[in-house]
This record gives C-alpha cells, structure tokens and sequence, in this order.
C-alpha cells in the first residue's frame, strides 16, 4: 500500500512540476517584473510582512505616477522563506530561474543572505538586501547590494550617546549566540564599546528562543553596570528587559539595543519594562520632513498600523530600484546593477548613495530613539 | 513558449530546482543512514548530528587546508565513524526510546559546541563560502551505490542476521548472532552515511550552520523512514523523495503547508501499517 | 547573590516540573511517546489568554478554564491518533511519529489561526508586585508557580496512591493485559490519564506562559526538548521524580550560567540526560522494567 503512495506520489511530483513549468507566464511587455524573498510565516514574520507592505506601497505609487521605462508597470513577486534558509535558496531559485527577475529585493535576515546571495550573484542577478545588517553581507559578491546600514555603522552612534550623554562609563553586554545576525551585532557593539574606552564588567549570552535569563541577570545585577547592551532579534529583547525589571534592575540601568530592537512589538510585548531602552535608527516616525510624513500617514490608511524602520526601508529601496531601471534603460540586471552605483536618492531614510562596497554611504541620519510608554521617541 | 529553445528551458529548470535535486540526493543517503540502524532494530536518532560532524569536518578541511574534495569526502565520512566508535559503547547498551533520546542529547551538546566553537566553526554565523564542488552525478553515484550495497548486503547470511534482530533481539542473540558487533556495525555504517551527506550538503549549500543538525532535523530524517519504511533498502529513499518535494509542491498553499506535511505523516502511520510500522507490530493474539 | 540564583532556579525548576508532570504519567502509564503534549501546552494558554482578553477574566478564572479545555483536547486527540495503534499494541515509535504528524499539523493550524507573534496576558493581569527579604526578589506570579507545582505533585500522589482511580491507573501502567482481565474499563482508564494529564500541560501553559510573557503556538515544542530530560533523569512515570529532576535541573542551569559560563547553560540539560542514560537509565527513582517485547 505505501508503495502505491509512494509511487503515486512520485508521479504527482513529476506532473506536478511539469505542469508547473509550462505554465510559466509569457512576460508581459508591458511590465517589469522584481522578486523578493521575505519572511511571511512562521517567528519574525513581523518584519517580513512590515517589509512586504513597504514595497507594495511604493511600487503602487510608482504605478500611479506613470511607472518604469516610460509607462510599464512595475510588479512585485514576493515569496516566503519562512525563515527558512532552504526555502530561501529555493525561492530565490525560482524567482530567478523561472520568473527571471532581474531584481531581488531580500531576503529578510541575513543568515539567509548568506546563503542566497552566492546563488543570486553567481547568475549575475542584482539582489539588495534591506535589512540585512550583519558583517560581510555585500562582500558576497558584485551584485549584492544593501540599503539598510550595517550594524557598525549604526550602534557606535548608539554607544557614544549614551556615553556623553548618560555619562555611561561601565557596561554588561548581552547578545543571542545563535543566530548570526545578534552575533554579528554583539561584535560590533564590542568594537566601538572599545573604542569608546567603555569598562565591559561581563559578557553574557544566551539563545534566541530562551524564556528564563534570571541567572545571566542576576550575575549582572550584582555588577552594578551603568548600562547593558543587547543584540538580539525582538522577542528575546523583550523577555530580557521584562526579566530585568522583575529582578529588580532599577531603570536607572538603561539598555542599548541593535537593530532588532527597531520593532514596535518591543512595546507591545515589554511594555513599560522597556521604558529608557536606547537604539539607533536610520529612521524615525516622527522625523520631519513632507516625504516622510505623506508616507507614514499612507502606509497607517492601508495597513491600519504605524510603519516601522523596515517597511521605511523598504519603501525607499523600491524607489531606488525604480529609479535605477529608469536609468538602466532596460530591465537588465548588468545595466541596472551599474545604474545603482550612481544612485542618488532623496527618501523617507534621507540622502541615499552607495559605497563603492554597495553599502549606504552615509550614515549621518541616524538618530538616537528612546523607548517610552510602549513607543519610540527621539532622544532630545 | 516565447522562443526558448530546450536547451535553454532545460538549464533553466535544473537551476531553479538545483537545491531541491540535490537535497533529494542527500536526503536519500540520509534516508538509508536511519535505515541502517532500523534495520537491525536500533532507534538511534542520531544522523543529524553525524551529519553534522561530516558537514563541518568536510568545510573545514576544504576551507582551511585546501584538500583536494575525492581526500574531503571519506575523510567527511570517517570522523563521525570514529564519534561513532566512541559513544557506541555506552550508548549501545540501551534501547527503544532511551536510545532515541540519547542519541539526540548528542546532537543538542554538540549544537552548543559548534556555537561556542567560534574559532574553529565560526560560531552562530557558521562557514560561509564553501566551494560547489558536491556534483549531482556524485552524490546520485553515492546514492545508487549505498542502496546496491544494502541490497546485497540484505540477501547475504549478514541480511538474515539482520532481519532476526529486528523481529526479536533476545532471541537472536541465543541462536548466535553476535549483538554488540552487529549494533556497532550499523551505527558507524548509519555514521558515515550521515557523514557522506553532511559533506556533501555542505559543498552544495556553500553555506552551513550550527543550528542545522540538530532535533529538527533528526525528526526529518526519522520521518523519512517512516514514510516509506523499512521493508527494502529502496523504501525509505522514497520517503525521503516524497517528503522533501512536499513542501515545494505545496508552496502555493504557503501556510497550510506544515499542517499538511504533518497529516500525511499521520495518515501514513495509522493506515499504511506496512509501510510504516516495521517492528515489533503485531496482530493482538 | 547566590540565594537570589537559588530561588531563580527553583523557580525555573519549578516550570520544568510543572511540564513535566503530565508527560510523565502519560509516558510513564501508557508506554506512549505522546509529543502532542506540547500543543495541549500552547492551548491552555492560548485558551485562558483569549478568556482574560475577551472576557476580562481574573487568573483565578483564566487558569482552571485554559487547564480543562487542554484536558478536553487532549482525551479526543488521543483517542483519534492513539487507540489504533494501542490495539495493535505498536511500539513506541509508532506513537512517536503519529503523535510527531499530529503536532507538526496543530501547531501549524494553531499558528495559521492565531498567527505565530507572540502575545502577553494583559498588563496587570496578576499583580505585579514582589517581595523582597535577605536580598532575594521573588514575584507573586513565581510563587504561584513554586506553590502550583509542588501542590500538584502532592495531590497527584495522593490520586494515585490513595484512590481507587489511581489503583486502576498503576494497574494499567504495570500490565494492560492483565488489568483488563481483572475488569478494570481500559478504556476509560486510559481517558483519565489523557484528561489529567492535559489538564496539567495546559496549567503549566498558563502559569509559564504568564511568567515569562510569551505565548506563541510552538511554546510548547520549546519546552519538550527539556522536558524529555526531566522525566527520563526523574525517572518515567514518577512524579516525585519529576518535580526534583526538574528542580534540579532548573538549579543546575541557573547556577552554571551565573558562575561558569552562560554559554554552557544550553548544554547542562542534555549532558546530564546523556550521562543519566549511560549510566542509570532508570533514572532516580524510576524501577527496572523488564524491556517490553
């Protein structure tokens, strides 16, 4: 009987994929196609999904101001990775094998950078990752590209306002040690923490699916630190900062996040636990200025929810890349990988340009946020 | 179909279903690795973590020393042998559930040592750039060659040997069949499978990390086995086949993916008993 | 500070115990790897999180309604999955590998419904105070699960020792055979033990998932890996055993993350349950069991 299935089975793969290929659609001539790679199921689909919304707003208002190449429509394929760096691979695959994009925005985290990235570049197809903030990432290859600041670029900024400004001098630091992008993270912070002659009284670690950090909190309660950094993903952020307050570590002692605590769900989850909680962002809700505004209050009327730093981020890089197709001339990813090297962009993040590394030039819009009553607000 | 020529369609569709070929390859030596150790009535749930120590073994003997890959891949396929020779001792002696578990206690410490490894494994962010050098003829030349080898080893004096374990260990042992040589036999066998497609995983993926050869995997590889069962050496390669195309056949259905995957793993054990359930099921008397 | 780390330790001990209470009768009683467990986990917290924010329920409300509902899910999700395969008396891989399919599909329907972000019982659902006395800091939430889980062992040991449905359990778990043929209703025994020991994975759900503020449909898949450890180092089917492996356990972590390194705290677990395998299998206080044919 399970033979049966298994044959059975094998011929439903067989006609299945098949089917599948043959019904590849003809390219419209009157679209540009671009793929990406998100997270959309499974945890941290949050930030998949806030990326995703950022993309389709963009590309919708590009549609309504004439769109690409001199009136084609700009169309988006996004596919889940789950988080899941195989499926990545597979997705990115298939969206360059199959829907030959000449494009791919993503994927998400940077563990599955790692592993798309070789893939995408060996085609010769431009990818641009937009949250992904680890170290090495655009040394992948000539095609990858990112448009959100690396994390050394990011928390000296983070670390040096805190220091001249809370007169922090002593620190714990705490990272998530299995995952790669807190690991790249922690490293960062303890580079410029160095730099700033910052005394580091303990290193503490623990997983990113961890519930109970009571032992590491209380070793670093007795130290007495002034602050304690935290390079983690969102939700082990918040478990921490709840913990710490419940052990009694006074709010006096501030934490200093990296990138993964640039999350609304920090104050949903932690609450007023994380009132004082420091990050450096490239981008703020409230940051002045009309681009900014007219995007937050567009993305609130679609999605019913405030926009975060990575669907800010995502918004400009679908600008970008518009811009760039324009430029190129011509859905080619050679051209359009050349025309990204002159980009010159003005979006919610601010003034845009590559390194010569593909990396953001500058990082001098990032701005110090505080976390107060469940929101982010600008350190004044 | 908008001036392709076959050629070029056909390079398309070995690029876009690479990975998934590959790891239909890989998964096969992985399913015939559980095979082994089932095979003789082990529960050992140990693959993952042999597979494991092949696939790190395999990157940095490529990355650090610059081996040649035909030196890489026994070496990938001897050192989970020898872990194998090491913890068989102690680990032999149980069996059932508590070897399952133990062997993926193992696989969880040695999780937590890749992590903390970091000069010799890179830690969380793992081994990045590993060369392609694992080329589909290969690992499907290993495949064809592993499931001849269990065929023929299945028909032999071994097979039969084998087989009485399987049905019923105590009295096996009685009628001659030496257990301890036969269960450490089948795990470094079921290790250097492991090992072979750790290896080859690895130079596949050009990218590995700690996080992959542990519980979740070991319960893929089960699984594997389970679809198809043990009946012949072939079985569970298909298992493997069925299983690891699912989740890119029923990519349209995004999330109902996992709860489908999951049903047909419990449709599969409660009414496919043959295929499934290999030993110790028996007809209440 | 090293009391504070003692209490944190009993404290996290306690959650370990308190999920391990129900895996371990099921496991220790009816010889089945049952991993749907760890749903019956998620869904007593899912269960009394959705009556707190719908219905403003106090704990006292939440908590009984979430551990029951997971006693009602648990005795039809094993009849549907196990009895077959107890009547064909297949081995415990069968149980494994169903109970595994099954769990994969709840969690995963679970998360298609529910969404996979986590969530919190509402601010000020317990009260967030704590005391302190002679440097230590325990919080009214950490208590209840301290006090929670050393009642329910006592209380367990009492059904099982003392009442006659406890008799007909230790029957059950020392030959099935042979209590049917002494007229005790399998059958229903078998439901009993489902239902309890649901009811115990859905309070622990609750109570932990309140402690730590996370409730996410695979919490439960989380904690299994460590309750495995508990209940074989304890000793399958003892619940004596499971509260002091599991307080032991949570010591043992806690102590090696303050004063060795907190990235060996992962490995405590296992290297204990591997090192309890090698050389007592039984566990503390478990009894040699003739293996199973």
């Amino acid at each position: 009987m399970s033979r049966l299935l298994s044959r059975v089975g094998a011929a439903a793969l067989g006609s299945l994929m098949g089917a599948s290929l043959l019904a590849t659609p003809v390219m419209a001539q009157q679209t540009v196609t671009v793929g990406a790679i998100e997270i959309l199921s499974g945890p941290s689909a949050a930030y998949g999904t806030a990326i995703k919304g950022g993309l389709e707003l963009a590309m919708d208002e590009i549609n309504a101001a004439g769109g690409v190449l001199g009136g084609k429509k700009l169309a988006l394929i996004v596919e889940d990775s789950a988080g899941n760096k195989d499926q990545a691979v597979n997705a990115a695959r298939k969206l360059v094998g199959r829907d030959k994009v000449p494009v791919v925005i993503g994927p998400t985290l940077s563990n599955e950078m790692f592993a798309v990235g070789p893939v995408t570049n060996d085609r010769k197809v431009v990818t641009i990752g937009t949250s992904t903030t680890a170290k090495g990432i655009t040394e992948l290859g000539p095609y990858i590209f990112r448009t959100a600041l690396p994390e050394s670029d990011v928390v000296p900024v983070t670390l040096k306002t805190a220091k001249e400004k809370f007169g922090v001098k002593t620190i714990a630091m705490m990272y998530a040690n299995d995952d790669a992008f807190s690991k790249s993270g922690f490293d960062s912070m303890k580079a410029a923490a160095e730099q700033l002659g910052l005394t580091i009284a303990t290193i503490e670690t623990f997983g990113s699916k961890d519930a109970d950090f009571s032992a590491q909190l209380t070793k670093i309660k007795g130290l007495n630190v002034d602050a304690i950094t935290i390079s983690a993903l969102v939700e082990p952020i918040s478990g921490v900062v709840l913990q710490a307050r419940q052990l009694g570590i006074p709010a006096s002692v501030r934490f200093i996040g990296g990138n993964g605590a640039n999350s609304p769900k920090l104050g949903e989850i932690a609450g007023a636990a994380a009132d004082g909680l420091l990050v450096g962002s490239p981008w703020f809700i409230a940051k002045k200025g009309e681009t900014n505004e007219k995007f937050v209050s567009t993305y609130k009327q679609r999605y019913g929810k405030d926009p975060d730093q990575f669907a800010a981020q995502a918004y400009d890089t679908m600008y970008i890349v518009a811009k760039a197709i324009d430029t190129a001339g011509a859905a080619d990813s050679e051209k359009i990988r050349e025309a990204l090297y002159k980009t010159d962009f003005n979006g919610v993040m601010g003034p845009f340009t590559f390194t010569e590394g593909r990396d953001p030039a500058s990082n001098e819009g990032v701005v110090v946020l505080s976390m107060k009553n469940g929101r982010f607000e600008i350190l004044e | 179909m908008d001036g392709m020529t076959m050629a070029e369609w056909l390079d398309d569709f070995l690029f876009t279903y690479e990975t998934l070929i590959h790891a239909l390859g890989v998964n096969g030596l992985l399913a015939l690795s559980m095979y082994c150790v089932m095979a003789v009535g082990q529960l050992s749930l140990g693959q993952a973590a042999f597979m494991g120590i092949g696939a790190y073994t395999g990157a940095l003997l490529t990355l650090n020393l610059g081996l040649p890959f035909w030196l890489v891949l026994p070496l990938s396929a001897l050192a989970p042998a020898v872990v194998a020779l090491v913890i068989g001792g102690p680990t032999l002696r149980l069996s059932g559930v508590y070897l399952a578990i133990s062997t993926i206690a193992l696989g969880e410490v040695l999780r937590v040592l890749y992590i903390n490894a970091e000069w010799l494994t890179g830690g969380a962010l793992g081994l990045s750039g590993i060369p392609r050098k694992a080329d589909l003829w290969l690992i499907y030349l290993l495949l064809f060659l592993a499931v001849l080898g269990f065929w023929a080893v299945g028909r032999s004096k071994i097979g039969r040997a084998m087989e009485a374990m399987r049905e019923d260990e105590a009295v096996a042992g009685v009628m001659g069949v030496n257990l301890p040589v036969y269960k450490m036999g089948a795990l470094v066998v079921s290790a250097m499978l492991a090992g072979l497609a750790g290896c080859l995983t690895a130079h596949s993926n050009s990218f590995i990390g700690p996080n992959e050869f542990g519980f979740e995997m070991a319960v893929t590889i089960l699984s594997f086995a389970l679809l198809g069962g043990i009946g012949t050496p072939i079985a569970p390669v298909i298992g493997a086949l069925v299983l690891t195309s699912l989740p890119e056949i029923l990519r349209p259905l995004q999330d109902f993916r996992l709860v489908i995957n999951g049903l047909i793993i419990v449709v599969a054990v409660l009414f496919l008993p043959r295929g499934v359930i290999p030993f110790r099921l028996r007809r209440a008397p | 500070m090293l009391s504070q780390q003692l209490v944190n330790g009993l404290v996290l001990g306690s959650t370990y115990a308190l999920f391990a209470l129900g895996f371990t009768l099921i496991f220790g009683v009816l010889r089945v790897i049952n991993l749907t467990y760890g749903f019956y986990f998620s869904i007593g917290a899912f269960v009394a999180l959705t009556v707190a924010r719908e219905f403003g329920a106090t704990i006292w409300v939440a908590l009984p309604v979430g551990a029951l509902s997971a006693g009602v899910v648990a005795v039809v999700a094993d009849w549907i999955l196990l009895t077959r395969l107890r009547r064909a008396k297949a081995g415990e891989l069968a149980s494994l590998m169903v109970t595994l399919g099954a769990v994969l599909a709840l969690y995963s329907l679970m998360a298609v419904f529910i969404g996979t972000d986590i969530q919190r019982f509402p601010f000020g659902f317990v009260d967030n105070t704590a005391i302190e006395f002679g440097g230590i800091r325990i919080s009214l939430v950490q208590m209840l699960i301290v006090g929670t889980t050393f009642v329910l062992v006592a209380v367990l040991f009492l059904l099982l020792q003392r009442t006659k449905l406890g008799l007909m359990i230790r029957a059950l778990a020392e030959n099935e055979d042979a209590a049917r043929l002494m007229g005790i209703n399998v059958g229903l025994t078998v439901a009993a033990v489902s239902f309890l020991s649901g009811t115990l994975g859905g309070a622990a759900g609750v109570l932990i998932g309140l402690n730590f503020n996370a409730i996410q449909p695979f919490m439960g898949e989380h904690m299994m890996l460590r309750g495995f450890a508990v209940i074989i180092i304890g000793g399958l089917g003892d619940i004596r055993g499971a509260l002091i492996a599991g307080v032991l356990l949570g010591v043992l972590e806690v102590l090696t993350a303050g004063y060795i390194s907190s990235n060996a705290k992962e490995a405590v677990a296992f290297t204990i349950l591997v090192l309890t395998l090698w050389f007592r299998p039984v566990g503390l206080f478990g009894r040699a069991q003739a293996k199973r044919a």
